[in-house]
């Protein structure tokens, strides 16, 4: 059972900092998060036989916290879609309480969905990446599942910081993470409506039933427009693809990762090998990103400021609403198989607008309201509300639970 | 009037003198006395002074003379006289003599000339005009005026007789002289071909040969056993100054016989060659290895005319200090040096070091260059101070060093910089110093050169792939190994100058197909180039070699002219031109579209598939990631969405937008004031997870470029 769920488990875990917060939780990290002496293949060829020579910020901080680092669950290859990933099942065989999973498109939310459990990402830039070996850098960040929306804050708490060994973090000042705020009023919701029209109808029907509750338990609901929304989905491609090509040229077989054998000269080794180390999707989306950046430059440059335009309107909406919710997916048999770039987007669809945008994104679990065509429900706050987000999670766990 | 009897200019001497002569040619040059005119009459064997004077030339003849002017065709009848003491003319072979005129005919006349041709002053030390200061293409427009030239004509008569020796010793020798096709198939092997489009097969192609390779090759299966021609061959290469798109070459090839037998032919025919220019060569010729040409000379053409012979000087330095020696030879580099005998007075510090060491090494492609001069027991150099006592009396002892010599040595981490930079720097100073006698030749043979040559593109044969190797126990796959293999090969080398070469042949099908293996030709490729070659391997192959000499270029070494142009007749200029024809040139477009060449460049690209494949590969190429067997389709389907979402995000942008992106600039830049040296590269922790390594560096595929 074990070795179906974790690709690497730490024979004799390290002393824990047991005055620490976390001490006595348990978590599972992923293979491309560095744990010096750790297998770090990333689920890809591209790093064979590559284990650690550091530890990454996070992987320092959760021991500081005293949590129990576990092991690395099975991910997917460089942590693109989730083909093969076991983090939530992790969590949902008890295992662990908490997993972090690599997000660059909702791989942590949609994971979540898949088992019932929270699935959390947080604002982007608060949580240091040195140590994380990335496919999409402006779009990754550590996600974290767990069963409780406290789990997730403690964590949270641990590793958001700044960091000077990740150049890529905002300087800004990270407010406090730690304490959930006992919530008064659940405020107003924005529903986008453009998304609600991408449902099937009995998944329309379960969203709208699900937003009758929360109408219900004091949460006013407010439908807003995002006629941009199919735009998301597009821009992530052009430029997560773009990224990716770009961050896989370190992968040339020289100095760690796979080679090839019998390559005649310095061009016919990293063809080979290149060949070699990377699977047919993620080859696939390189290719993509190859073209717009030999071949089509300026098509990247205006998915570039797609973004910027979707980043300035989904700001403009939370002048009026305080949270945003939307269906967390709209597919739920190929969430762990999906064999083609269209595969991986359909999954993904709902869920990467937080992650072109930068925003805190939770996943609610679906069986809050009972019903297996649910396509879930998501929250979105404003860039760095992530305990607002984490608060009215927190809220809505104890309404199902009776204590309110 | 004019009998059938002519006689040649040049031939005419002192024993002809009161003879009534005829001679027929051409005016080379006039010289007027008002009422007597004297003309230098030029044939091709040679000049002599005629003179119309009223004394004996009637009144209508000295007339007719008066409209003679430089390269008229003429025919004249006189006496033959001898010169008057003090006006005989010691620059032409006849000086002593003249014609005495009676008759004149005019046989063609001939327009003002575009540069003069007159090589010979008619009175004792008078110039000419030299054709030296004429534009070559004006030389090349009007050719047949240039070869006019006594010089020119006596370049093609000595061409011929060197030639003529060829026949010769051949034919004694019991060659026979065949010719092969020109109009042959193309091989991409090599350099490009210059192509000729077939008529009845549209769009198929003829290749002119680039040398009858092949051809021989199979007239050796044929039985031949012996064969040679003075085969012109065709490469379309890019353009060099001593480079003609076309060239003769001798091809000889023969069976049954080994390196020596071709050492002994080849020998006693170059001294045969040779002696027709006055050159004595003496036999046996010297034989180097390439490698041993490398490391002595840096060359593998190597200019034995003078020393400057390279000395290792790598070991002396094992135990070095000096941080620019100790930083190469810890990176695996060597030191050679040369000792310039007794030149210290002409190479001073500021020569070696401004110059040399700062300037002319650079551009020759190495970091720097060490000097040193002996100063009685002493080195003196600006760097002398490094090296240690025992150094210094290492590099005496080991360069032979004496009061006066300079010597100047390259260290650097690749043996290719060290030697190819001291090669080309041998031949600078040598050049520089005079060392270089001349009428001086040294042949050699470079022997045993490397089969193989890395480059960017693979292994590829050094020679052609039919070259036999030294050894054949190797792994075709094993291309460190691939390398060390030597070839059964030989070039004749003169002063620096490749004259020609040639290999023993491999003739077991076997041995053949293990070669094509290592270069990397699959079983259908090779079927498809050289199919009908490797055919001909099934029928009982001698064993068989041969050699190619560069004709135009041994003549011209021979005639010490200053390119091969001199003695090409019509040859193209350095842009492969030719200034007389006009060639290369358009062609009508009824040629064109008989030939089936006019839609050529023309829209039939098949629309969709064929041009989204080219696509997917010049990806692949870019960012260096293969393809495997059944990905490609997904990728090309991958391709077309990349298209769509193209024009989705193009459509709907809006150009005021800023480009997003998720760092401030300023977070870009590393935020310590200097670099630092990762720990983990210090410990050497970074090797820990490379698929190779070797010592203290990473190992990767062994060929750069």
């Amino acid at each position: 059972m074990n070795k179906e769920i974790f690709s690497y488990i730490d024979s004799k875990p390290s002393m824990v900092n047991k005055t620490g917060s976390l001490h006595g939780k348990s978590i599972s990290i992923q293979p491309n998060m560095s744990v010096r002496g750790w297998p770090t293949e990333a689920g890809s060829r591209a790093l064979e036989r590559f284990a650690a020579l550091e530890d990454a910020t996070v992987v320092e901080n959760l021991r500081t916290a005293g949590v129990t680092i576990k092991g690395s669950t099975h991910m997917s290859e460089l942590g693109f879609g989730l083909i093969g990933d076991t983090a939530a099942q992790a969590v949902a065989t008890g295992e662990v309480d908490v997993a972090l999973v690599t997000d660059s498109m909702g791989e942590a939310r949609i994971a979540a969905s898949s088992k019932n459990l929270f699935g959390f990402k947080p604002s982007f830039g608060i949580i240091s990446r040195y140590g994380l070996i990335g496919l999409i850098p402006s779009m990754e960040c550590y996600g974290i599942v767990a069963n409780t929306p406290l789990e997730i804050t403690i964590v949270l708490e641990a590793i958001a910081g700044t960091d000077d060994r990740d150049y890529s973090m905002p300087e800004e000042v990270i407010p406090d993470f730690g304490r959930l705020e006992d919530i008064k009023t659940l405020g107003t919701c924005g529903v986008v409506a453009e998304c609600v029209d991408m449902l099937e109808p009995s998944q329309s029907k379960a969203f709208s039933a699900a937003l009758s509750r929360l109408d219900e338990n004091g949460m006013a609901i407010q439908e807003v427009s995002l006629k941009d929304f199919d735009l998301f989905r597009v821009a992530h491609n052009v430029i997560g693809s773009v990224e990716a090509s770009s961050s896989c040229g370190k992968y040339d077989s020289v100095r760690y990762g796979h080679r090839a054998q019998s390559a005649r000269n310095w061009n016919e080794m990293y063809i080979k090998s290149r060949a070699e180390s990377f699977g047919l999707l993620v080859k696939t989306y390189l290719f993509q990103g190859a073209y717009y950046q030999f071949e089509d430059y300026g098509t990247f440059e205006n998915a570039c400021r797609i973004r910027a335009q979707l980043v300035r309107e989904m700001e403009a909406l939370y002048e009026t609403i305080d949270v945003l919710i939307l269906p967390t997916r709209r597919k739920n048999d190929t969430i762990y198989d999906t064999h083609s770039i269209d595969d991986v987007y359909d999954v993904f669809d709902l869920t990467l607008p937080a992650n072109m945008t930068g925003q805190p994104a939770i996943h609610i679990p679906g069986s809050f309201f009972g019903r297996e065509t649910d396509p879930g429900l998501q929250f979105m706050a404003p860039r760095l509300g992530d305990m607002r987000l984490l608060s009215v999670a927190d809220h809505l766990m104890k309404v199902r639970e009776g204590d309110i | 009037m004019i009998n059938g009897e002519r006689s040649n200019c040049g031939q005419l001497n002192l024993y002809d003198v009161g003879r009534d002569v005829t001679v027929k040619g051409w005016v080379d040059a006039l010289r007027d006395h008002g009422e007597v005119l004297f003309i230098h009459l030029r044939d091709r064997s040679g000049i002599i002074q005629v003179v119309f004077s009223p004394e004996f030339s009637p009144a209508k003849i000295c007339e007719r003379a008066t409209l003679l002017r430089n390269e008229f065709c003429i025919t004249v009848t006189g006496r033959v006289a001898k010169r008057s003491e003090g006006t005989e003319n010691p620059h032409i072979e006849t000086g002593q003599i003249e014609i005495m005129v009676t008759d004149l005919l005019i046989l063609s006349r001939s327009e003002t000339l575009p540069f003069p041709i007159s090589e010979k002053a008619m009175v004792v030390g008078a110039s000419v005009g030299s054709v030296e200061s004429v534009n070559e293409d004006l030389r090349l427009q009007y050719r047949y005026l240039d070869l006019r030239r006594p010089s020119m004509q006596e370049n093609f008569i000595k061409r011929h007789r060197i030639i003529k020796s060829i026949r010769d010793y051949l034919d004694e020798q019991g060659f026979i002289e065949a010719e092969t096709p020109i109009l042959t198939k193309s091989t991409p092997e090599g350099a490009r071909d210059y192509l000729v489009p077939s008529r009845v097969y549209p769009q198929h192609f003829y290749a002119l040969p680039q040398s009858p390779q092949l051809f021989k090759q199979l007239l050796m299966v044929s039985g031949f056993e012996r064969y040679y021609q003075l085969a012109r061959c065709f490469r379309d290469e890019d353009l060099r100054p001593n480079r003609q798109p076309e060239f003769t070459q001798l091809d000889i090839e023969a069976s049954f016989i080994d390196e020596e037998y071709i050492y002994e032919l080849v020998e006693e025919l170059t001294v045969r060659m040779f002696k027709i220019g006055n050159i004595m060569l003496s036999r046996p010729f010297p034989r180097m290895t390439y490698w041993e040409a490398i490391n002595s000379t840096g060359s593998d053409r190597p200019d034995l005319r003078f020393g400057l012979r390279f000395v290792e000087a790598t070991d002396l330095f094992k135990n070095t200090t000096y941080g620019i020696f100790k930083q190469i030879l810890y990176r695996g580099g060597c030191i050679k040096g040369i000792n310039i005998k007794g030149q210290s007075d002409k190479l001073s510090k500021n020569v070696l070091q401004n110059e040399y060491a700062k300037q002319i090494v650079p551009g020759f492609g190495a970091k720097g260059m060490t000097w040193m001069r002996v100063i009685d027991d002493e080195l003196e150099s600006n760097i002398v101070q490094f090296f240690s006592e025992d150094e210094q009396k290492g590099i005496v002892k080991r360069f032979e060093a004496e009061h006066g010599d300079v010597i100047i040595m390259i260290a650097d981490p690749s043996h290719e910089v060290v030697t190819t930079v001291l090669g080309l720097l041998r031949l600078h100073i040598a050049e520089r110093l005079g060392l270089i006698p001349g009428d001086t030749y040294c042949p050699v043979w470079i022997t045993d050169f490397p089969l193989f040559e890395a480059t960017e593109e693979g292994i590829i044969s050094n020679h052609h792939p039919f070259t036999a190797p030294d050894r054949t126990d190797f792994d075709p796959g094993d291309n460190e190994n691939l390398l060390t293999l030597l070839s059964r090969s030989y070039d004749l080398v003169i002063n620096g100058e490749e004259l020609g070469g040639g290999s023993i042949r491999i003739n077991n099908k076997d041995l053949q197909r293990r070669i094509f293996q290592a270069l990397g030709l699959s079983d259908s490729e090779v079927e498809e180039k050289f199919g009908f070659f490797i055919n001909a391997f099934n029928y009982g192959v001698p064993p068989h070699g041969g050699l190619a000499l560069g004709m135009d270029r041994v003549i011209a070494m021979i005639l010490g002219t200053s390119s091969i142009r001199e003695v090409i007749t019509f040859p193209k200029n350095r842009s492969a031109h030719c200034p007389l024809t006009q060639a290369p040139s358009p062609v009508s477009r009824e040629q064109l579209m008989e030939l089936g060449l006019l839609d050529l460049a023309g829209e039939t690209v098949i629309p969709g598939g064929e041009k989204e494949r080219d696509m997917v590969d010049h990806l692949s190429w870019v960012s260096r990631i293969g393809i495997n067997e059944g990905e490609r389709q997904h990728i090309v389907d991958a391709m077309k969405e990349t298209a769509r979402l193209a024009n989705i995000i193009n459509e709907r942008v809006r150009d005021e937008e800023p480009i997003f992106s998720v760092t401030t600039v300023t977070n870009r830049v590393r935020k310590e004031p200097q670099a630092v040296r990762n720990p983990l590269a210090e410990k050497g922790e970074i090797f820990r997870n490379a698929p190779a390594v070797k010592g203290e560096f990473f190992k990767v595929a062994s060929i750069l470029e």
